[in-house]
């Protein structure tokens, strides 16, 4: 049942260009990977909640992968340890995890968030899966990737090869030569998403998840804000929010994404 | 709670004075996991057109200082479903519903409006002629005097439930247009809708929602509002449901004294689900402090002179 929170930040770890906030909530807080919170972001003169997918800590706590893209990324960044947040959540449909198939896992850039949390609970199922994390030039996540790779097991590509495999996080998935009959689990930029699943024959669209991001008001599907095309006739748009934010690939139109 | 904070509009009882937007609370699912909906003075529904409607295409939605613009479009699944399926739930909460009503043609919201009118599960209809986001119909109603005196004197000649009627803070003169719903058998009025407004994104050059326009709420509009609801209580004697930027039981007790009988809270709904029960606790501690026994008697207070100045 989605509640309103006031957690404390009990940690904040700089990860190059990305600030991960740990939070304790006094009542406790369950949620399920792919599912996010509704962030009130201060600052002047704004006033909507920003969402952030819900990732997990590698001590187990309630953790937000923050990049500072917009003004109220940037504010919730620069907040402290043992300031409050306040927060609605979990809300939104999170991803529905394949028990019999290999699960291939792929990341662009703060899209780990979400995976991270995917990749721990799949682990603690025992589960077969492959967690990729593709990173463009400029983004630096510091100490992050280490931590991962030690929680889950980690391949990483770089588009400059600073860091893993040389080239897309899609590169990386055919070096590897990762199992066509896997389900894929996707989070990151638009575009990667759209090329990953231009690249996915009729089968494949079924079992691949992606979770999207949108500008959102409500957070409860409510205001209809956060409309993504949807692929079903007589039902044009489906909502991140409530409906999403993790689609199967086959749910939406990508020709109108 | 006692009869302090009953009123009433339109012949409407209400236990309280606090509405939910329309549009801010899609038809009530979603937040009656966050409060319960029969403590609220009273519930306006979305948007409901003739046929199911798509809305606009993304995106939709870009937050600008202490507001937000919006172009949902009116999507919405249509009056069947809306009958069928919203309607007798939203109901079933003992709390009077008014229906947003909104087309496309004349004949779309006198088709709409007497359905729900005939459907016997509403207290009252709010007839949207100031939607910004539709090019047809909407916005071109209340911009236009003569549109909105024909358009509202159809419904009113069709619809039997008592009949609001939304209007868009850009007209060209308030008083007028309110004497002019008022004669056209408006049984009062919601004020206002969202302000025609857009933004552009200067690294693109092109304008952030994919409506190119769309409707500013928010905080930022609250003083929009309030003159709004002034001008329309000096003008007519039909009662107004102030809205516009509520975002606390301050700008609730203000739109009141403007001569609000009823307020509605709405896009606060999307960042505090809990504020509209919130704002009635707030009305009612500001009725104790100030020993009135009656919401009823702050109604337009601000055009009667106010409270007695006290010396200091």
């Amino acid at each position: 049942m989605p509640a309103g929170y006031t957690a404390t930040i009990a940690e904040r770890n700089s990860f190059g260009c990305s600030v991960e906030l740990v939070l304790e909530t006094p009542r406790g807080f369950e949620a399920s990977p792919g599912q996010f919170v509704h962030v009130l972001c201060g600052g002047d003169g704004r006033i909507l909640r920003r969402p952030f997918s819900v990732s997990v800590s590698h001590n187990g706590g309630l953790a937000l992968l923050v990049r500072p893209v917009g003004e109220g990324s940037r504010w919730l960044c620069s907040r402290e340890v043992g300031e409050e947040l306040d927060f609605l959540g979990p809300l939104g449909r999170g991803f529905n995890i394949n028990e019999t198939r290999e699960n291939v896992l792929i990341a662009g850039g703060a899209g780990i968030a979400p995976l991270r949390f995917l990749a721990m609970e799949m682990r603690k199922r025992g589960l077969r899966t492959l967690l990729c994390w593709g990173m463009d030039g400029g983004e630096d996540f510091g100490r992050l990737p280490d931590i991962i790779a030690e929680e889950s097991g980690l391949y990483v590509s770089t588009r400059d090869g600073k860091r893993g495999f040389r080239g897309s996080v899609l590169e990386l998935l055919d070096a590897l030569e990762v199992d066509r009959n896997a389900a894929f689990y996707a989070c990151g930029p638009r575009e990667m998403l759209a090329d990953l699943v231009r690249g996915l024959g009729d089968g494949e669209l079924e079992r691949t998840q992606v979770s999207v991001e949108e500008r959102m008001a409500c957070g409860v599907g409510a205001c209809r804000g956060c409309a993504v095309p949807s692929a079903r006739p007589g039902a044009p748009y489906l909502t991140a929010c409530r409906e999403g934010p993790v689609f199967f690939a086959h749910e939406l139109d990508w020709e109108r994404m | 709670m006692g009869t302090v904070l009953q009123t009433e509009v339109a012949g409407i009882g209400m236990k309280n004075p606090v509405l939910v937007c329309s549009g801010t609370w899609g038809n009530g699912r979603e937040y009656s996991e966050w409060l319960d909906p029969g403590e609220l003075g009273g519930i306006i529904t979305k948007s409901v057109t003739l046929k199911p409607c798509a809305g606009n295409r993304p995106p939709r939605l870009w937050e600008t200082p202490s507001g937000m613009l919006n172009s949902i479009g009116l999507e919405n699944r249509g009056l069947e479903a809306f009958l069928e399926e919203e309607l007798p739930w939203l109901a079933g909460f003992g709390v009077p519903v008014w229906v947003n009503v909104a087309g496309f043609s004349e004949e779309e919201y006198v088709q709409v409006a007497t359905e729900i009118s005939v459907s016997g599960l509403a207290a009252a209809l709010e007839l949207n002629i100031s939607c910004p986001n539709v090019r047809k119909g909407g916005l071109r109603f209340s911009e236009s005097l003569g549109d909105a005196v024909r358009l509202v004197a159809r419904v009113r000649e069709k619809a039997e439930l008592p009949l609001f009627v939304k209007l868009s803070p850009r007209t060209a003169d308030m008083k007028a247009m309110c004497v002019a719903m008022a004669g056209a058998g408006a049984d009062g009025l919601s004020l206002v809708n969202t302000v025609p407004a857009m933004a552009i994104d200067i690294e693109r050059a092109k304008p952030r929602l994919g409506n190119v326009t769309g409707g500013l709420s928010g905080p930022a509009i609250h003083p929009v509002a309030v003159l709004a609801v002034w001008e329309a209580y000096q003008s007519v004697d039909i009662p107004i449901i102030g809205m516009g930027g509520i975002w606390g039981w301050e700008d609730a007790v203000e739109m009141i004294m403007a001569g609000a009988g009823a307020v509605g809270v709405g896009t606060l709904n999307f960042v505090d689900p809990g504020a509209p029960l919130r704002i009635v606790e707030g009305i009612e501690r500001f009725l104790a402090r100030k020993g009135l026994a009656r919401v009823t008697e702050l109604v337009g207070l601000a055009h009667r002179g106010g409270f007695p100045d006290r010396a200091s």
